[in-house]
């Protein structure tokens, strides 16, 4: 993110800065333009600064009706047609972005004062000062400047922001909005997006009265095309394991469309696992995911054994091998994600898995969705205010017994 | 949004073999010069590319992505990808991932230059 918001920023300023500035020059002194000309010619050979001349105010119109570029106007005040303060207000009307500098008669103080209401960003006096021109027109050049890179930089944070929005938004429509509990389990999970959402997900997908699939994935990268790799893993994931398949077997068709054409190679650690609660058995399969813990009654905390599976889109054909757990009456099964245990204290030292396990010991007979809160609490104490830099998602499931 | 991460990167060459020894962290905000800089290296090159992780503290899931890519596009032009050298918590990442069982990992460099 640092990253791109600084090329963002250099590139806004590279564009506000770049090639020569237009000025228009409006005076109906004929004598004028070569003066000018004369006066900046090297900065003008320099391609700097360029000049266009119009002699009346209607004329100066025409020109920056065909021409975009022309960022700053010169204007005297009386001249035939339309005088340099009709111009002003139309100028001031019609386009904001252009600063304007009067040129009017030493003490008419009259004019000078209509013209700075009218936006005027500055004024010289006659006869003209060529030094005195050129300071005004640099100090207006700077003033400009400063106002494009500002507004430049504005729009870039908001298309980036938006873009944030729309990644948050994506992951935020997939996630379970109600946690499935009956006499004999119950679940809660939860999921706090980093400010450049990372791509986490979990998912609990109902498979009649005693079962259900637990899933938790984490993609790899940030942003909107983890998102969207996000999306289409759990839809993938949940049209398979609706019809009650095996886990390994719900892995193996996930993994080979999302690795098909796969030019990116983003990829997905994911776990999945079937909970009877009529049986207490628990079918799981593992790819690639930090493997989740068994939290027995009595605090004994253990990582459940991985199925040395391979995150999900890299390998096509690969075939997923499955384990079975037994679960006793009072168990949990937590999961969780690397933005848990890669949470970044004072000093850059990581949560690490010691410390969940503790908390987690402490958590034997704690209901699911205070599991779920002690845990992003301990996360948060733990940062001590440093900045979320990943999505943190934390699931439980509590076997109440038979 | 780690503040300052800075992938630092030295190469050396060992006749077709190509050893890239980064430093620091493989994170989100130094994974796309650090792909940009394997891709370039690989397109220069034209033996296998050994990655030395001595010097590397952390990697992310977006720098593991970046090895993948670099993997596929040396396997294109029939080149391999060693990775060596890593911390024990790095080899932890590979293997939980199950990235250790994809790529090739050594213990020294020179274990790697020779499996290139």
């Amino acid at each position: 993110m640092p990253d791109n918001l600084e090329e963002a920023i250099s590139e806004a300023l590279a564009e506000a800065t770049d090639g020569p500035i237009k000025i228009l020059v409006v005076d109906d002194e004929v004598d004028l333009e070569a003066l000018v000309l004369q006066k900046f010619r090297r900065r003008i050979r320099r391609n700097e600064l360029v000049f266009e001349f119009a002699h009346n105010g209607q004329e100066a119109m025409e020109k920056l009706d065909v021409d975009d570029d022309i960022s700053m106007v010169i204007s005297d005040i009386n001249m035939p047609v339309m005088d340099g303060l009709a111009l002003l207000k139309q100028l001031n009307e019609t386009r904001p972005n252009i600063r304007s500098v009067i040129v009017s008669a030493y003490g008419d103080m009259n004019n000078i004062r209509t013209a700075m209401n009218r936006g005027a960003f500055d004024f010289v006096t006659k006869p003209i000062d060529f030094n005195d021109l050129e300071i005004t027109i640099d100090k207006t050049l700077k003033h400009l400047a400063l106002v494009r890179e500002a507004l430049s930089n504005r729009d870039q944070l908001v298309a980036l922001s938006r873009e944030l929005d729309v990644a948050r938004d994506m992951q935020a429509s997939v996630l379970p909005r109600s946690f499935p509990s009956t006499a004999r389990y119950n679940t809660h999970g939860l999921m706090v997006p980093a400010k450049e959402v990372g791509g986490d997900f979990y998912d609990f997908v109902p498979l009649g009265e005693d079962k259900i699939g637990v899933a938790i994935g984490d993609v790899s990268g940030k942003g909107v095309p983890a998102a969207l790799f996000m999306m289409a893993c759990r839809t993938l994931l949940r049209s398979h394991a609706l019809e009650g398949g095996r886990p390994d077997e719900a892995l193996a068709y996930v993994n080979n469309l999302l690795a098909d054409d796969n030019e990116s190679c983003m990829f997905v650690t994911l776990f999945y696992g079937v909970f009877d609660s009529g049986s207490g058995v628990f079918n799981y399969c593992n790819g690639g995911h930090n493997p989740p813990r068994l939290v027995h009654r009595g605090g004994q905390v253990t990582a459940l054994p991985t199925t040395r599976d391979v995150a999900l889109g890299v390998l096509p054909g690969h075939t997923f091998s499955q384990e079975t757990l037994q679960l006793e009456s009072g168990d949990m099964l937590f999961f969780y994600t690397d933005g848990v245990t890669e949470a970044e204290g004072p000093g850059s030292e990581e949560l690490g898995e010691d410390r969940l396990d503790a908390l987690l010991a402490t958590l034997d007979d704690t209901s699911c969705d205070d599991v779920t809160s002690r845990v992003l609490d301990q996360v948060r104490e733990f940062a001590a205010g440093n900045a979320q830099s990943d999505d943190i998602t934390c699931v439980a499931l509590r076997y109440l017994g038979g | 949004m780690a503040t300052g991460s800075v992938l630092d990167l030295t190469t050396e060459t060992e006749g077709d073999t190509t050893v890239v020894i980064p430093a620091g962290r493989i994170d989100g905000s130094t994974a796309s010069p650090f792909q940009e800089s394997l891709l370039k290296l690989i397109e220069g090159g034209k033996g296998s590319l050994v990655v030395d992780f001595e010097n590397i503290e952390y990697i992310s899931s977006a720098g593991l992505r970046v090895l993948l890519l670099a993997a596929k596009q040396l396997q294109a032009g029939g080149r391999k990808i060693v990775l060596c050298a890593m911390r024990d918590h790095i080899a932890e990442v590979f293997k939980i991932s199950g990235f250790s069982e994809i790529l090739a990992i050594h213990p020294t460099r020179q274990d790697a230059i020779d499996a290139g």
